[in-house]
């Protein structure tokens, strides 16, 4: 049965943001987790390539942040931006080319389609639609949603079981070993990086974790986002990938948080199609 | 080769709450105000309870930073553990102490001093610091000494024989219990560990405490890397906020085979105002 949520009662705000420059500084290069350097894209700007439903790792690439990295200029405008931003929310560019927003990472991420990501720039400005903050499913008080667009959960696999129990299918489970970069910061921000992806590094990194695509749902255990990002055993967060291929040490693909709470409170279902694929 | 001392300049901090909310939100939801979070704090001390005070990240001593962002961060970079700290400005003028650790972010020294110099401290402070110890070596293959004047290596509870490094530590934390600093360099930033009175072993967790922290890896960024292990100070006290906790400055990081550790849950902590006047262990 779909979830009942107080969608109705959820209010819509139009945000603007532009398309942010990726950064560096003069030093160049950063180590991996081996020690060695590199210097690769990934993070800022308009990134080409990669969409929801693609592997997330195994490009040469850092801090992977697929199509459009969006802020704003002012510093109290763009938090709120980032934090009343949802993921499944419709972005417009200036051409009026749409596409929808899949997770946050200090920018808003927007995936659209190649042939529109591929006239967008740096310094275009974006429109937001954002709604969701506030949203709760009603006949699961224990848990608590973050930074979901109302027709995402409607979209969602799943659903509340004649057990009481929400079921949500999800292509990986994280053990709290992954939790890296992101612990400790606020549930509406960024994301939760996750070790253990590091694709082509050493196996003693690994967590088993080079499978993930971008898009992709997945519970992580003892974790829970009720009021930041924090272990707790016995909780489960329930998260989507929005970032990729991480070199980095610490770093990784990130959930953007979605719903949290007691483990008891989900029957989570393991799917290899559990993608974010089904807000399009 | 030989390592470098320089001197450095750390300003006392003034404790900042962001925006016009004094709240924060802690891991049960509840709001609190932070008091302790920085600054100078009076009562806290050397092997004081790391769960013994109701405040936030509170360390034993006065933080110090630089106004310039740039500079504050080579001042946290290159502060070590056991350098010695003279005040050179206001009441407390001459008054020494020395470094017990750092925190992250935008980048904090936290230096100990005799309560007396510390009440006569004011926010905005000079305070030079004798930075000495990055570049440090205990000459074991695979074992990196990191954050720690030398001057320690020879006063702190571990044995160097067989190629290997055998520290006394208060416990061990699995790396999934670590939390905010994964990810970030750990001559800048601590790692705040998610233990509580009821992790077992660590109720008795004292500030200057030596703790190991199991498959965590420091030396290019710190993140999780199976069969390492990194050793750290406890620098300050616990927090309520979630994913944050008692905050652990790394000292020694390598393979675990090449550092075992000893578990005292009783002892006095490694580091104490004996230890760094420079009495032997």
């Amino acid at each position: 049965m779909r979830a009942e949520t107080n969608a109705a009662r959820l209010v819509t705000q139009i945000l603007t943001g532009e398309v942010w420059p990726p950064l560096a500084d003069r030093n160049g290069p950063r180590l991996d987790a081996d020690g060695r350097a590199f210097l690769l894209p990934g993070m800022g700007g308009v990134t080409l390539g990669v969409h929801c439903g693609d592997p997330a790792t195994g490009y040469a690439a850092d801090h992977l942040e697929p199509g459009l990295s969006i802020r704003h200029r002012d510093p109290g405008a763009n938090m709120a931006l980032q934090f009343l931003t949802c993921v499944g929310n419709t972005v417009r560019t200036a051409s009026g080319a749409e596409g929808f927003v899949i997770g946050q990472h200090a920018y808003v991420l927007a995936d659209l389609p190649e042939e529109a990501l591929a006239e967008v720039t740096v310094g275009d400005p974006v429109t937001v639609v954002a709604r969701g903050q506030g949203l709760r499913l009603t006949d699961h008080p224990a848990l608590a949603v973050k930074n979901c667009s109302p027709e995402l959960v409607e979209r969602m696999p799943g659903g509340t079981r004649a057990d009481g129990r929400l079921e949500v299918h999800v292509a990986a489970t994280v053990p709290a070993e992954a939790v890296g970069a992101g612990a400790g910061m606020a549930s509406e921000f960024a994301n939760t990086d996750l070790m253990g992806a590091y694709a082509g590094l050493s196996p003693d990194l690994s967590l088993g974790l080079e499978g993930l695509r971008i898009g992709d749902f997945v519970a992580i255990e003892d974790a829970d986002h009720r009021f930041g990002r924090g272990y707790r055993s016995g909780y489960v967060t329930i998260g989507v990938i929005s970032t990729g291929h991480c070199m980095l040490h610490g770093h990784g693909p990130g959930p953007s948080s979605l719903i949290t709470g007691p483990a008891e409170a989900f029957h989570i279902v393991r799917s290899p199609d559990a993608n974010l694929e089904v807000i399009r | 080769m030989s390592t470098l001392a320089v001197n450095l300049l750390g300003i006392v901090e003034h404790p900042e709450i962001d925006g016009m909310t004094p709240y924060r939100i802690d891991a049960d939801g509840r709001p609190y105000v932070p008091a302790g979070d920085g600054g100078v704090v009076l009562g806290v001390r050397l092997g004081d309870p790391a769960f013994g005070f109701d405040a936030d990240h509170v360390a034993p001593g006065a933080c110090l930073v630089h106004p310039d962002p740039a500079a504050r961060h080579a001042l946290t970079a290159y502060a070590c553990v056991g350098n010695e700290v003279v005040v050179r400005t206001g009441a407390a003028r001459g008054a020494r102490g020395w470094v017990v650790g750092k925190r992250g972010e935008a980048g904090r020294v936290i230096v100990s001093m005799a309560q007396e110099h510390l009440a006569a401290l004011r926010p905005g402070d000079g305070i030079s610091v004798r930075g000495h110890g990055q570049g440090a070596s205990l000459g074991v293959p695979g074992v990196e000494v990191l954050n720690l004047d030398p001057r320690l290596l020879g006063l702190l509870p571990l044995r160097v024989e067989d190629g290997k490094v055998t520290v006394t530590v208060r416990g061990t934390v699995p790396s999934r219990l670590v939390g905010n600093g994964l990810g970030r360099p750990a001559q800048m930033w601590d790692l705040d560990v998610q233990v509580t009175p009821s992790t077992p072993g660590l109720a008795g967790l004292r500030l200057g405490d030596l703790v190991a922290l199991d498959d965590v890896d420091v030396r290019h960024n710190m993140g999780y890397r199976r069969g390492w292990r990194t050793v750290g100070v406890v620098a300050h006290g616990d927090s309520p906020l979630p994913g944050h906790g008692p905050g652990v400055t790394p000292v020694l990081t390598g393979p675990a085979d090449l550092l075992p550790v000893t578990v005292d849950p009783g002892g006095e902590p490694a580091l104490s105002e004996t230890v760094l006047s420079g009495a032997p262990y």
